[in-house]
């Protein structure tokens, strides 16, 4: 029955691409459109930030996604109020938005991670 | 039968229009047109044939609303969708981030009687993989609890995922990666207007900070208090309380504790270090970090027993990313081990005995320096410290027992170091270390021992894999000399080399990885490490001391900073008569 229905579906989606081709309308309300952030993607470990330095264009809205890879570190953007708690290895992720204006924004480890804790640090670089 | 396009048309205002809050009931044309991915004109153009058709009411200037005709229509192209969606999933294996796109396809194809085929088969189900409803065939769906976004649920109590509306795949790919798919129970902890986010609490205590865009796409509805308690989540059973904002002083550390069975001699249990670190901020801009450690438990007297050593107890003035000064008691930044060393970070159960016998870790010395990052990945560190003692240098262990480790150390002639490090490549760390001192300060007359290392090494990371390689030499000039005057002092010939060399490499892969039983990890090293590798004239090396080893072994970190390791280490030596022993070693290492 199953592998009927299988043959049947797979069917009707070669069918139904053949003859709809390209189509000019979808539906649904929520898709990801232009105003979607910028996401930067940035892995944590003793004791480096990876990138440890992201450059973006001013006003570009930033979603910073960031994971271990070993034990809980913080991600502190100076003299702002973003200070994350990231979850240790597997744990999952801490994401925050962040939109610069031009200038240098340092970021560092804000939780005592290990010896070597006070190298964690990295730079925002947004440039006009 | 209505074309697709109208059948898109009619998904797109019903699925708008349930999403109102009343009292409105138009959908405006603009949101219509954003949802198709059309022009506003386009959409008008179409509205109105539609209208005429009896299936919608347009207001122009206000909106757009589905006729009764049109509702049960649009309802019934939705729920073959939905249908569709939830059979590509529960039967036929797809993801639920990859089914959106077929099921768009395939909607306005199939005929009733298969979609009454497969609700029949799905057993009539009241949602899609999405949380989002399936009306019956008759159109109709059933009534909907009010439901709530992460963005308005009550913080600090349990809720559970109903439904996600977006259907973006690589949304629905980061929620079902972070346990966030309906079904799931989770806390929503904290909202932070400044920083635009959410920090939720799932399963197993993981925690996930989500910006409010995303946050607004998942609905949840509270959690029955009996079903929280039948659920017998411990997480959620606690009370809950906001993390402090991270303490100007936080001490922290590291233990080791060992079972060492060596060839030749009896077994032992060794608590090898204990270790507290201890930071505090004065300001952004000037830190203290202190590291002070308990080696094997007892010191006593002048027994040899323990070592109680001030590791690092340093001030940083962080003036720049390229320019921090550093001064007080530094770890010399050399080798992968030596800035590196809490115990769930490395594989084995010791340190590698390239970084005991060749790099004399843990090495600190009291010292000045400068460190910071020179941008695109590049990183360094420059100190001015404290030389070695090369009237305490050995055969078997070259430099080591040399460190004057801050004790009223000799600073005559200061010894630099420096280490420059690459990290733009996500996993990887490539680095170059250097140290360079005259260490000839003992003796009477005075005569130069100028000692000089060079070191680079190699980690790469990825998920579960890591590769590890480490080159070391270290040259002792008038190494002759110095063998001279230290068989006058204690009368026996150290046999010192001229130069100590030694190398290894190691694999590890972390074979099971599992989010509530931890992870398990295997590894291979070997090591060839030589403290007699170049002799001074007239001196033969001791071939005992040229030895290579292979280490295997496990290590299970039943939390990430929690580490239980088990290896077992075959060492072998160029002497046929000097056997170095193997042996088996278990250790339980952590961290907080």
């Amino acid at each position: 029955m199953v592998v009927l229905m299988r043959i049947a579906l797979t069917s009707l989606a070669l069918l139904a691409a053949a003859a709809s081709g390209p189509s000019d309308v979808v539906s649904g309300f929520s898709r990801t459109g232009a105003q979607e952030p910028q996401v930067v993607e940035i892995t944590a470990e003793r004791f480096s930030f990876n990138p440890s330095e992201i450059r973006v264009k001013a006003g570009t809205r930033l979603e910073i996604r960031l994971t271990s890879e070993d034990t809980m570190h913080g991600f502190h953007i100076l003299g702002t109020d973003i200070d994350l708690e990231l979850p240790k290895r597997g744990r999952g992720v801490a994401s925050v938005t962040f939109q610069p204006t031009a200038g240098r924004y340092t970021f560092e480890c804000s939780r005592l991670c290990g010896a070597g804790h006070a190298f964690m640090r990295g730079v925002i670089i947004a440039t006009e | 039968m209505p074309s697709s396009t109208v059948e898109n048309y009619l998904k797109a205002i019903y699925i708008g229009t349930n999403s109102l809050e009343p009292p409105q009931r138009l959908l405006p044309m603009g949101q219509l047109a954003s949802a198709l991915s059309v022009t506003p004109g386009t959409a008008t153009t179409m509205v109105k044939t539609l209208a005429e058709s009896g299936l919608v009411e347009y207001e122009p200037y206000a909106g757009v609303a589905l006729t009764k005709a049109g509702q049960r229509l649009a309802a019934l192209v939705t729920r073959r969708h939905r249908l569709i969606e939830l059979f590509l999933v529960q039967v036929m294996g797809y993801s639920w981030d990859e089914v959106h796109d077929e099921a768009e396809q395939l909607e306005h194809t199939v005929s009733e009687r298969l979609v009454d085929r497969m609700d029949a088969m799905l057993g009539r189900p009241e949602t899609d993989p999405h949380g989002d409803p399936i009306p019956n065939a008759e159109g109709m769906v059933k009534p909907q609890k009010k439901v709530q976004t992460l963005l308005t649920c009550p913080l600090d109590t349990t809720v559970t995922v109903t439904r996600v509306i977006d259907q973006d795949k690589d949304f629905l790919r980061f929620i079902e990666q972070h346990n966030l798919k309906p079904g799931e129970a989770i806390l929503v902890e904290e909202r932070d207007a400044a920083a635009d986010s959410v920090r939720v609490r799932g399963s197993h205590d993981r925690r996930l900070t989500l910006g409010t865009r995303a946050a607004s796409k998942v609905l949840v509805q509270a959690v029955h208090v009996l079903l929280l308690v039948l659920l017998s989540v411990p997480a959620f059973a606690q009370a809950t309380q906001k993390p402090a904002p991270p303490p100007r002083t936080a001490l922290s550390g590291y233990m080791d504790f060992h079972f060492n069975n060596p060839e030749f001699s009896d077994a032992q249990l060794d608590f090898h270090r204990f270790v507290l670190l201890v930071t505090h901020s004065f300001s952004e801009r000037i830190r203290f970090v202190g590291e002070l450690e308990l080696e094997h438990a007892v010191v006593e007297g002048l027994e040899e027993e323990g070592e109680l050593e001030l590791e690092q107890a340093y001030v940083d003035f962080l003036l720049s990313r390229s320019f921090n000064v550093r001064a007080g008691m530094m770890l010399m930044p050399i080798g992968i081990i030596n800035e590196r060393h809490e115990p769930p970070v490395y594989y084995g159960v010791e340190r590698p005995f390239n970084d005991t016998v060749i790099i004399p870790t843990t090495w600190f010395e009291a010292g000045a320096g400068v460190h910071g990052e020179l941008g695109r990945g590049w990183r360094y560190r420059a100190f001015v410290v404290a030389p070695l003692d090369a009237a305490e240098f050995t055969a078997e262990e070259g430099i080591r027992e040399g460190r004057q480790k801050g004790a009223e150390a000799n600073v005559g002639r200061p010894a630099v170091t420096g280490r420059l490090e690459y990290v733009a490549i996500r996993g990887l760390t490539l680095g170059a270390s250097g140290w360079s001192g005259r260490s000839g300060f003992q003796f009477r007359p005075v005569f130069d021992v100028p000692v000089s290392l060079a070191e680079f090494d190699g980690r790469y990371s990825r998920r579960r894999l890591e590769l590890r390689g480490q080159f070391s030499q270290v040259w002792i000039d008038n190494a002759g000399q110095l063998n001279e005057a230290l068989a006058l002092r204690v009368g026996v010939n150290p046999n010192i080399a001229r130069v100590l060399r030694g190398f290894y490499g190691e694999a590890g892969y972390r074979a099971i990885s599992n989010a509530s039983y931890g992870e398990v990890g295997a590894f291979v090293r070997y090591e060839n490490f030589d403290t007699q590798f170049r002799m001074p004239g007239g001196y033969v090396g001791l071939p005992e001391f040229d030895r290579d080893a292979w280490v295997v072994g496990a290590t299970y970190w039943p939390d990430p900073d929690v580490a239980i390791k088990f290896d077992y280490s075959l060492v072998r030596s160029r002497s046929s008569v000097v056997q170095a022993p193997d042996s088996f070693n278990v250790g339980l290492g952590w961290w907080f």
